[in-house]
């Protein structure tokens, strides 16, 4: 068995036990959930979109300095109405961190699982589907 | 019932018990005729509702307990195993790794088929009437008719992703016939095929007013050497809605996506 059929059936057992939000493509084809990360930037754009919200925030890497925009993937609307979101939860400049899975395919994009709002320590979850606690690490 | 979900729908009884609220969005609108308990809670276990011409009524939210749609053979009945013909064995077993993930229709925002849609982590509502049964599905607000007039569907149709529907009651079961696939569908996210010749026979039954029992049959000979028969369970949803669902309004994911090179 390869590494990509141990990942996908890792993942598959993920979401099988997970609540799931909706979910119109594969998961663990996209994401890797054996690479968590976690990023805290500030928003510079929402999508309120079908059939996943995007959140693109700048995200400065402490070491170089550098700034980076990243995009972190969603839930769809109804998924986050129905946490208790609205199109007005987060705004451009809101400071937040991100904690999600990272793209395989070497973009910078995260699928979001919770945000926490800096300034409030709100956290939410962010129907994600792959469900909305991180999964125990291999 | 979602956490959040419970808790928007707790906000909405509190408001209308404190007569705050006149104008209501539908999601938290109170269903009415709903039996409860001496708490207050929701009675599931009571019996389900009868319509005007006696049969059982279906109406109602209903939101899957599982994701079928990932696996549609989670909960197989029989055979065993999936009877795949050679080609949809290899077909399905090359899909499983999610290397073909792309080419998978709702990956782009076309139709999940039948019964796929039904197992979408989204709620769907039935609206049931004597000749007519309307099933409207959230998931990519799609919708589907199935005829309780007596009517056949001719041999030949122009193929479509969700197929042309008719039912009859065997007792107090709805049993659903659908025929008319395009073949483009892929039955689950696991990537089993399916061709033109898919029949899907849906079988409902609401044992109680709070679940709904569903035993499909898929029948394709053009994929499988014998029909294959799985079993879904919904819950009933109250005090809430469907919503919207357009799905290609800014669907990014599918240049993420591994296949179709």
């Amino acid at each position: 068995m390869n590494v990509r059929s141990v990942a996908t059936l890792v993942c598959g057992a993920v979401l099988a036990v997970a609540t799931t939000a909706l979910a119109h493509h594969s998961f663990p084809a996209q994401y890797d959930v054996n690479k968590p990360i976690k990023l805290t930037g500030k928003v510079t754009k929402v999508e309120w979109t079908n059939p996943h919200i995007f959140i693109y925030a700048d995200v400065k890497n402490e070491q170089s300095g550098e700034v980076v925009n990243w995009a972190f993937e969603m839930g769809g609307p109804n998924a986050l109405i129905r946490r208790g979101w609205t199109r007005n939860s987060l705004k451009a400049d809101d400071l937040v961190t991100f904690e999600g899975s990272l793209a395989r395919d070497g973009s910078r994009l995260v699928n979001a699982r919770t945000i926490v709002m800096t300034e409030t320590g709100k956290r939410m979850f962010a129907g994600s589907s792959g469900g909305d606690e991180l999964p125990a690490q291999q | 019932m979602l956490p959040a979900l419970r808790t928007l729908v707790a906000a909405a009884a509190c408001a209308i018990a404190s007569g705050a609220a006149e104008a209501q969005w539908w999601l938290d609108v109170p269903t009415g005729g709903i039996p409860r308990t001496a708490s207050g809670e929701v009675d599931h276990a009571a019996p389900a509702p009868r319509a005007p011409d006696g049969r059982p009524d279906l109406s109602g939210v209903w939101e899957p307990v599982k994701t079928y749609s990932r696996d549609l053979a989670e909960d197989l009945v029989a055979p065993r195993e999936i009877p795949y013909q050679p080609w949809a064995k290899a077909l399905a077993a090359d899909r499983a790794d999610g290397s073909e993930s792309r080419e998978d229709p709702p990956a782009q925002c076309l139709p999940q088929g039948v019964p796929r849609l039904a197992g979408a982590p989204a709620p769907w509502k039935i609206v049931q009437t004597p000749a007519l049964t309307v099933v409207i599905y959230e998931a990519f607000t799609l919708w589907r008719q199935i005829f309780t007039d007596g009517r056949t569907l001719a041999a030949e149709v122009n193929p479509t992703w969700l197929g042309y529907s008719s039912g009859r009651w065997d007792g107090d079961t709805l049993v659903v016939e659908t025929r008319g696939f395009n073949g483009k569908s892929w039955l689950d996210q696991v990537g089993n095929p399916s061709t033109e010749q898919l029949r899907v026979v849906e079988r409902y039954r609401r044992p109680d007013f709070g679940h709904l029992e569903i035993e499909v049959t898929i029948d394709d000979p053009g994929a499988y050497t014998a029909p294959w028969t799985v079993r879904q369970r919904a819950n009933l949803l109250v005090d809430t809605d469907l919503l919207e669902f357009a799905c290609n309004e800014n669907n990014r994911d599918v240049q993420h996506l591994p296949g179709g090179d």
